[in-house]
């Protein structure tokens, strides 16, 4: 009585702005740089290395003589790169085949989420590891893995939340009125589970960012040039007492992403399920 | 304690759902004022939206979040509720003020037998030894008139009916014999002979138990031979107080009256009129030899369990044809069959024109992710793909208004619909489709009075104008009299009676529809 639902909305809403502000750091950083960094992230100037933070650069500079900016700001572009497209990926296989599976139930059931949960039965970054390793260290192999790593979880997803929907009325009635089962899966059921899914894509970007900066450390994921965060903290483990700045930054940048996306989807999940937990 | 006339007086309630917006929106219940005697049987009469739920909800201190008590007060046996805390409060519950909801399927735990369930109440008000626990549970299901309590105490709520489990909980909620027992639609769910049985052990356990009921129904009728005072509620006030026979025979209220007409379906009130049925032509369709089951399977084997067994059935143009029965007879099985949804041997033929159907539950019965334009659209387009956009919104907008919307819901979402408008969208997605039968599975038992009379009238309309042909399935027998020309029975998944209506009902020959008309009687009076 004396909790009334504006406390749910307003808890959410700092869960937003949190969040959102978070984020915005990296997204801002992706954006810009798109179009401009201070300085090229490539080009090597041996005169100017392992400089410390100062107005001419200020995250300073790395072993080569880089733009430590410059470099994060390259680095948030693949880190962001990586993880949306690598959970589009996911979405999409988990999507074509938790939907049928949970609509048809049955022989389809079975053989889908037979295979499903047989590539859950390895640890993720396990199976990412040795896919890589087998088809080559590159960007897109890496997200190619970790899509595939990832899909049966958001297929599960599907999978209860379509067998729970699919008992409605509405399913029945639109299932009388003779629609093909496509449009069903994706038209009457799909939008249902919104609310679901959601809040498990944007903690499965936060999931793929720490899996990509933990292959990228090990060296096989982003390669040299190339930057993300994981790869920059690699770099840099070998100056971490001369040069502290090199781990910082790519580090608070990483925190920056993952925090940001698990505030988002908490208030996610706080505005979307009534009464919101505690 | 000093005994109080009243075991609850409610004392000049208002209570409304302020927001940041809106810190003074219309109150949710305006000013109510009642007492309940010790010892009564008070009924509350509402259509849905009244403030019924919410009065009740209140004296058992469970209002929603966001609710505020603008004035009044809540006396029980004489101390103040809403100024107790809220410790004292929660002992309260169960032990002094007991409810039963209207879905039993979902108020006891599936995971948790049937003892276990009853078990946990008098562990949480403190019953130590479970010896004694187990025995007063067992004795509690003896009196709610189960006569194998031991079986049951171990039985899992999936494996009872909706009948055993609402018996079930109303020994719960008896076992701390609470000196109010608040039932919130309690038989809403449940078919007439159930009901009967129902009403009559809470009246026998409030005399055996000494307890008080508040008894919550959208079904005037429902409490005729149940209550002791009757107390109608609309637009969050009391707009009728007066004992039960005083407003069934002679209401003084216009309102009270307007309400009885709608639970009796009068067809001459309503303006119903039947349309001609001509039993010479072929008909829209014809069932031959239905047999459906479950099969218990476990890699193909285990025995099949037959739901039906051989069901013949045809249904001519123009014709309503009522199909009764209790539930578990297998009328939803039956329907589920001829809608194509279940595998079945036998034969469906449907003539020429669409099958369309209506659904029981309203709030499921549309999508609610899409709006009503939407709904319609997609039942339009699965039988007329070629039309173009200004076809498609002329026909969308006419089926609208045939099932007496308008315009103005096109954009609306689910949400944002009543009962009854949305089971007008449903029925509007079946006439979009042009359908020459239509199956409505029970469309009016989750609807109050007046709306049931409004979807009643807007059935027969179509019967009438456009010689659609309906399957109503319904425990109401009251509605198959009125309006279905021909009725079939159905007892343990065969047709155990078929004939013209008048002659069925009047002169039942099967033990079966014997069982159900008393029933019937016994609840709506003759």
């Amino acid at each position: 009585m004396n909790l009334n639902k504006n406390s749910v909305s307003t808890r959410a809403k700092r869960f937003y702005i949190v969040g959102l502000i978070l984020l915005s750091v990296v997204v801002i950083a992706f954006l810009a740089s798109l179009f401009w960094t201070p300085y090229d992230p490539y080009t090597t100037d041996a005169a100017s290395k392992l400089l410390p933070p100062s107005a001419a650069h200020p995250f300073g500079t790395d072993n080569f003589g880089r733009d430590v900016l410059s470099r994060v700001m390259c680095a948030a572009k693949f880190t962001v790169f990586i993880s949306v497209s690598g959970v589009a990926i996911a979405l999409i296989l988990g999507t074509v085949t938790g939907l049928p599976a949970g609509y048809f139930g049955g022989f389809t059931d079975r053989s889908i989420m037979l295979v499903n949960n047989s590539i859950m039965c390895f640890p993720g970054i396990l199976l990412a590891l040795v896919a890589v390793a087998v088809f080559g260290a590159s960007m897109f192999n890496v997200v190619w893995a970790l899509g595939l790593v990832f899909a049966p979880t958001y297929a599960r997803v599907y999978r209860s939340g379509t067998l729970e929907i699919k008992e409605y009325d509405y399913i029945t009635h639109a299932r009388v009125m003779g629609i093909r089962p496509i449009r069903i899966m994706i038209l009457h059921i799909l939008p249902n589970l919104v609310p679901q899914l959601l809040p498990a894509t944007v903690i499965g970007l936060a999931n793929m960012t720490l899996f990509e900066s933990g292959m990228s450390y090990l060296g096989l994921g982003v390669q040299p040039p190339d930057a993300s965060f994981g790869k920059m903290l690699a770099e840099s483990q070998a100056y971490i007492r001369v040069a502290p700045w090199l781990v910082v930054f790519p580090s608070l940048m990483l925190v920056f992403y993952i925090l940001g996306l698990y505030f988002v989807s908490e208030g996610m999940r706080v505005s979307f399920t009534k009464g919101g937990g505690s | 304690m000093a005994r109080h006339i009243h075991v609850v007086k409610v004392h000049h309630l208002t209570l409304s759902f302020p927001t940041r917006k809106n810190p003074n929106p219309k109150p949710v219940l305006d000013d109510v004022d009642f007492g309940i005697r010790d010892g009564e049987i008070l009924g509350l009469i509402g259509n849905s939206g009244s403030g019924k739920t919410m009065t009740s909800l209140a004296i058992a201190g469970l209002l929603p979040d966001g609710a505020h008590i603008t004035e009044g007060s809540i006396k029980f046996q004489g101390e103040d509720l809403l100024t107790m805390n809220p410790k004292a409060r929660r002992k309260m519950l169960g032990s002094d003020i007991g409810m039963i909801f209207q879905e039993p399927s979902t108020a006891l735990d599936p995971l948790m037998k049937v003892g276990k369930n009853l078990d946990e109440v008098l562990v949480a008000h403190g019953i130590k030894d479970p010896k004694q626990r187990r025995e007063s549970i067992l004795k509690m299901m003896t009196t709610v008139g189960f006569t194998n309590p031991e079986e049951i105490y171990e039985r899992y709520p999936h494996q009872l009916s909706g009948g055993q489990r609402q018996r079930v909980l109303i020994a719960g909620a008896a076992l701390l014999a609470p000196k109010l027992l608040i039932c919130d639609e309690p038989t809403s769910s449940l078919d007439t002979v159930t009901t009967v049985q129902i009403l009559d052990l809470l009246k026998d356990l409030c005399r055996k138990l000494h307890m008080t009921i508040l008894f919550i129904s959208h079904d005037l009728s429902a409490v005729r031979n149940f209550c002791d005072r009757v107390m109608v509620m609309k637009d969050g006030k009391i707009v009728d107080k007066d004992t039960t026979s005083d407003i069934l025979t002679n209401p003084k209220n216009a309102y009270t009256a307007e309400l009885l007409t709608n639970a009796k379906l009068d067809p001459r009130m309503l303006g119903i009129e039947r349309a001609h049925v001509d039993y010479s032509s072929s008909p829209v369709l014809t069932a031959k030899g239905i047999t459906a089951g479950y099969r218990d399977s476990r890699f193909g084997k285990g025995s099949e369990n037959k739901v039906l067994k051989g069901v013949d059935l045809e249904i001519y143009p123009h014709e309503i044809l009522g199909l009764i029965g209790s539930s578990g007879c297998g009328k939803t099985t039956l329907i589920r069959s001829l809608l194509g949804l279940l595998p079945h041997e036998g034969t469906a033929t449907v003539l020429g024109k669409r099958t369309g159907a209506v659904f029981q539950d309203p709030v499921s019965c549309l999508n609610p992710a899409h709006t009503v334009k939407w709904h319609l659209n997609e039942a339009l387009r699965v039988y007329e793909k070629k039309l173009t956009k200004e076809e498609r919104m002329a026909k969308i907008i006419a089926a609208l208004e045939e099932a007496g919307l308008n315009e103005d819901f096109l954009l609306r979402k689910p949400y944002q619909l009543s009962g009854g408008q949305r089971q007008r969208v449903a029925i509007a997605m079946c006439l979009i489709m042009n359908p020459g039968l239509i199956i409505a599975d029970e469309p009016f038992s989750s609807l109050d009075a007046s709306s049931s009379a409004e979807i009643l009238k807007l059935l027969t309309d179509i019967n009438r104008e456009r010689g659609t042909s309906f399957l109503l399935v319904t425990h109401n027998i009251h509605i198959i009299r009125q309006i279905a020309p021909r009725v079939v029975v159905m007892h343990d998944g065969k047709i155990c009676e078929s004939g013209l209506t008048n002659e069925v009902l009047n002169n039942p020959k099967d033990p079966a529809t014997v069982k159900l008309l008393n029933a019937e009687t016994k609840l709506h009076g003759a």
